[in-house]
């Protein structure tokens, strides 16, 4: 189980570097939030991958917690640029 | 089989991941890359957690609990990305 699940470690770790490098080379302020929000889906995805490796609930509760918060996080964000542009 | 059906899942999570996440090297508009993003980021995540829930199938309330939180807050997330880039657009 462990050699198969770590090859898609690192398959999901090579997913989320393509938007790692969208981020660095957007200009656009969307273009970067619309990478960066991928890559906090992907991070949490890939968290509870390792937390099912290792079987331990805690990591599973931390990429729980960054899935839900990290998103929030991004819609807050997302209006606050909004707004600023408007005033 | 059912690691069999978990590896299918997860394989076939990880390819919707390279298939939504590739056009945003492109040279598209906001709104498109959004779509592709959103669609498989949280349709190929879910796929991902199910074949873990198969694996794993002690840990099923945080793996439900993620599903439930991935299908509610990564949709609400693209369309509040959606609503806020595009308003910027008809400016």
């Amino acid at each position: 189980m462990n050699s198969s699940l770590n090859l898609i470690l690192m398959l999901m770790i090579v997913a989320m570097l393509i938007p790692i490098y969208a981020a660095w080379q957007a200009n656009d302020v969307w273009q970067k939030m619309l990478a960066l929000a991928s890559v906090s889906s992907k991070a949490s995805m890939i968290i509870l991958v390792v937390s099912v490796l290792r079987d331990d609930w805690m990591i599973g509760v931390v990429a729980t917690i960054v899935l839900s918060v990290g998103n929030a996080g991004f819609m807050i964000l997302a209006h606050l640029l909004k707004r600023m542009d408007h005033s | 089989m059912i690691d069999m059906l978990s590896y299918f899942c997860i394989g076939g999570g990880i390819i919707f991941w390279f298939w939504g996440t590739l056009p945003l090297l492109g040279k598209r508009s906001v709104l498109f890359k959004l779509h592709s993003l959103s669609v498989s980021d949280t349709l190929g995540s879910m796929a991902i957690v199910f074949g873990l829930l198969l694996k794993l199938p002690s840990e099923w309330q945080l793996l439900i609990l993620a599903i439930i939180s991935l299908a509610i807050w990564n949709t609400m997330l693209g369309y509040v990305l959606a609503y806020c880039a595009s308003s910027q657009e008809d400016l």
